[in-house]
């Protein structure tokens, strides 16, 4: 690194960082005991000790495109055993949340995500949705939303229509991937530029083919939670961060069986509780519903790592999901309509804000954790 | 000595620690004429530095300054020392304090000529913790060459056996008296100096450097020891699991210090310490790879970055900018491997050696064991002076980390100070 760097500090990302969490960076004095205690950082340009000289010099371009903040699974081996107490897991979950919302467009809707005093807001927005495309469909002579709904059985689809639910559903889910593969190649875009920048790869060009062979590589480990389990602290958070992943695997493999099923054959729910599919819809929710309960358990045991509004959104969101769609269920076989109805409408609304929120909240992580994984393994950095 | 030339005021001083800095306060106080009364706890005076192989920077041994004390400790009839002895119980104010002074028995007398029979009498060999455990003695011992007063020690573990009859018998000089008893003696004093001096802060807490699971993990006093030509290897650095000259060394600097999870301050002569070391290693192993693994050097002032300067040039030696954060052990050959990530590169560090050097801090004696006095501390245990209150002042590493010359300016201030307060009392 002879070329010269003209240093360019930003007070204003400083003051954000410190304000998504990271608020003990700038007791960091560069002892770099955080880039040997991290299990999982690379022998080449180990992460977080250069994260946070940045961090506390302002120094945003060398962090938001930077793949290793990503690389990090904030177990919190670094914090523990900071001289200083200046928490570079805190600080680079701070970095994170911050990439994220640069990443993210359009940048206007990342604050519904991040304020709590939006929440409500944010979840008005698929209830107007359902009442005003359903009635107008209703208008068109579709009965796509009925709200006195009789009959003896209870059937959600007789509440509001499945066709109803796609229609806002499914723009929704792709319009949440269109925002990701937007905001995708510009930071693998960035993670390249920086590692080549930083000396982290000597690898020039990235070959699609083999990026996604590098890709295939490392979806095993995360099956596995391979990086997470090589953690010293909180080895409990791998078990219950597994749970609400294979609950979410599950329960998208349900809805997509569940379509696949209805537009081929015809064929409606709700499915008998002894259909294999209904068994795996349920052991998928109750382990969303246990795994995000233990997260909640451990974040509020654990006084020494920040939680901000950004982590308990996403594990709340998880928890609602879980638990409206079990009641939903429940309800439903226990015979009590209105209940059921009501709460499905409340699951649905869960839903809409899931799909809406997974490139704005920290859900993105999903998929820029991946990738830098990837990128990671493409390099064959060691 | 004419009237006009006599002290001012009257009374006596106590200092309590016989190390560096408690002898230069009662030097400094008794030849200004003033009676003065050193407790030391040890059986010999000197504390942490008699423990040295060199100071720094000028790498003369620690003789150099004790002997010329010693000299003027023994020319001068208004101090008494006491060895063997600690503190129980401080009473009274500034200028008139009752002090309750416990004296172990050493179960040797003033007849001893350290003619060292009775050490060859005894079978039994004691941990000598003068050399931090590495080595044994025997029951009937000298602490040290140098030990002041000369004067042998019979270990309480060798009393009432077989042993201590044959140590008896073996004085020419009724020197051994097998009957002596713990006593408690009362000292009025006007004024009282605390120069109790520092720990090396346990380096078996440090969890992920090592010490204590692997043999060839040291202490920076240990290496003071093993470097000493009294010590332990004779003053030729070897290696505790083999005894094999070291081919390549690493230091690990602030090894539990500036870290809120040990120490959380800087203990100053740390790195002045390792730099020096650097040199014992040199001056008796030419070819051996020298790691130093820091956060920063500090090496203060003018003549310490000389120092640095001149260990710095050395092209066998490496300074790498990186606290170490991980040691494993060879199984086999027993040799060490740190890990630390080099901060100027970017590039961790697997760095293997024959020996490593964990350079720990000082910690305060009174951060373990509070004095019986009303004092007031920092939250490390340190000596917090109350110069309003007076008649009680803390010097030395009991005060803050100190290097030995600012110690000595220390001590020679809070000699003042007692002056102080028995002149105003």
């Amino acid at each position: 690194m002879t070329e010269r760097y003209m240093v360019e500090p930003d007070v204003g990302f400083i003051n954000e960082v410190i304000g998504l969490g990271g608020e003990d960076l700038k007791k960091c004095y560069q002892c770099a005991t955080c880039a040997v205690a991290c299990p999982i950082s690379p022998d080449n340009h180990p992460f977080p000790r250069k994260e946070m000289i940045a961090a506390s010099w302002g120094l945003k371009d060398k962090l938001v495109g930077n793949g290793d903040i990503w690389l990090c699974h904030n177990c919190g081996d670094c914090s523990t055993m900071c001289p200083r107490g200046a928490k570079p897991g805190d600080v680079l979950a701070a970095v994170r949340a911050y990439a994220i919302q640069e990443y993210a467009q359009p940048k206007k809707l990342a604050d519904l995500f991040s304020d709590p005093k939006k929440l409500p807001v944010l979840f008005a927005i698929p209830a107007v949705l359902f009442i005003v495309v359903g009635l107008l469909f209703n208008m068109l002579g579709f009965n796509f939303l009925d709200l006195t709904p009789g009959g003896d059985q209870i059937e959600h689809a007789k509440f509001i229509h499945t066709t109803l639910v796609d229609i806002i559903m499914i723009p929704t889910f792709f319009a949440a991937i269109g925002i990701f593969a937007l905001g995708l190649k510009r930071f693998l875009d960035d993670i390249h530029k920086d590692a080549l920048a930083s000396g982290k790869t000597t690898v020039d060009k990235i070959d699609p083919k083999g990026f996604v062979e590098a890709l295939v590589r490392v979806i095993p480990d995360i099956f596995k939670h391979k990086k997470f389990s090589e953690c010293g602290e909180n080895t409990e958070r791998a078990t219950s961060h597994m749970m609400v992943f294979f609950g979410f695997l599950g329960l998208f493999i349900v809805t997509n069986i569940f379509f696949v099923v209805l537009y081929g054959f015809g064929i409606h729910g709700p499915y008998s509780q002894l259909n294999p599919v209904k068994w795996l819809a349920n052991i998928a929710g109750v382990a969303l519903i246990i795994g995000a309960a233990l997260m909640i358990k451990d974040r509020m045991a654990k006084k020494d790592q920040a939680s901000g509004y950004k982590d308990w959104f996403i594990i709340g969101l998880a928890l609602a999901l879980g638990v409206t769609g079990m009641l939903t269920q429940m309800t439903r076989l226990g015979g009590a309509a209105g209940p059921s109805y009501f709460i499905y409408f409340i699951h649905l609304l869960c839903i809409w804000v899931f799909f809406m929120c997974l490139p704005f909240s920290k859900f993105a992580h999903i998929i820029y954790r991946t990738v830098a994984m990837a990128y990671t393994e493409y390099t064959g950095r060691k | 000595m004419t009237v006009d030339k006599q002290a001012p005021g009257s009374g006596s001083i106590m200092v309590v620690g016989g190390g560096i800095s408690g002898l230069t306060t009662a030097l400094e106080a008794a030849e200004v004429g003033y009676e003065v009364f050193i407790i030391e706890k040890n059986p010999y005076l000197g504390g942490r530095v008699a423990q040295l192989n060199q100071y720094f920077p000028k790498l003369c041994p620690p003789t150099c300054g004790l002997e010329i004390n010693f000299r003027r400790i023994k020319d001068n009839p208004n101090i008494k020392v006491f060895t063997m002895a600690e503190v129980e119980k401080v009473d009274g104010a500034p200028g008139s304090y009752s002090v309750d002074v416990k004296l172990s028995p050493r179960y040797v007398n003033a007849n001893c000529t350290c003619c060292g029979e009775c050490a060859k009498a005894c079978e039994t060999e004691v941990p000598n913790d003068f050399n931090f455990g590495m080595d044994r003695i025997k029951g009937a011992y000298l602490p040290h060459e140098m030990s002041f007063p000369q004067r042998y020690v019979i270990s309480p573990r060798i009393i009432g056996t077989e042993d201590a009859k044959k140590v008896k018998e073996a004085c020419k000089y009724d020197a051994v008296d097998l009957d002596m008893e713990a006593k408690t003696i009362t000292l009025s004093v006007g004024s009282v100096v605390w120069a109790t001096g520092w720990e090396p802060y346990d380096a078996n807490r440090i969890d992920n450097l090592g010490f204590g699971r692997y043999q060839n993990i040291v202490t920076n006093m240990m290496m003071e020891r093993l470097a000493a030509p009294n010590g332990p290897t004779k003053g030729t650095i070897l290696r505790p699991s083999d005894d094999k000259a070291p081919e390549s060394i690493a230091f690990v600097q602030c090894a539990g210090s500036r870290d809120e999870n040990h120490l959380p301050y800087c203990s100053y002569i740390c790195c002045m310490a390792s730099l020096k070391q650097a040199t014992y290693v040199r001056e008796l192993y030419p070819e051996a790879k020298i790691y130093i693994f820091y956060i920063d050097i500090r090496s203060p002032g003018q003549r310490y970055e000389k120092f640095y300067n001149m260990v710095k040039a050395d092209e066998n030696l490496f300074l790498i900018k990186g606290k170490v954060a991980e040691v494993s052990e060879d199984p086999d050959s027993k040799n060490i491997t740190v890990v630390a990530e080099n901060a100027v590169t970017g590039e961790k560090v697997h760095q293997t050696v024959d020996m490593v050097v964990l350079a720990t801090g000082m910690q305060p004696t009174a951060a373990n064991i509070k004095l019986p006095a009303d004092l007031k501390y920092n939250a490390d245990g340190f000596i917090v002076n109350d110069f309003e209150k007076g008649g009680m002042f803390g010097t030395g590493c009991a005060a803050k980390p100190f290097d030995v010359t600012s110690a000595n300016q220390h001590a020679t201030g809070m000699a003042l100070k007692a002056i102080q307060t028995l002149v105003n009392k």
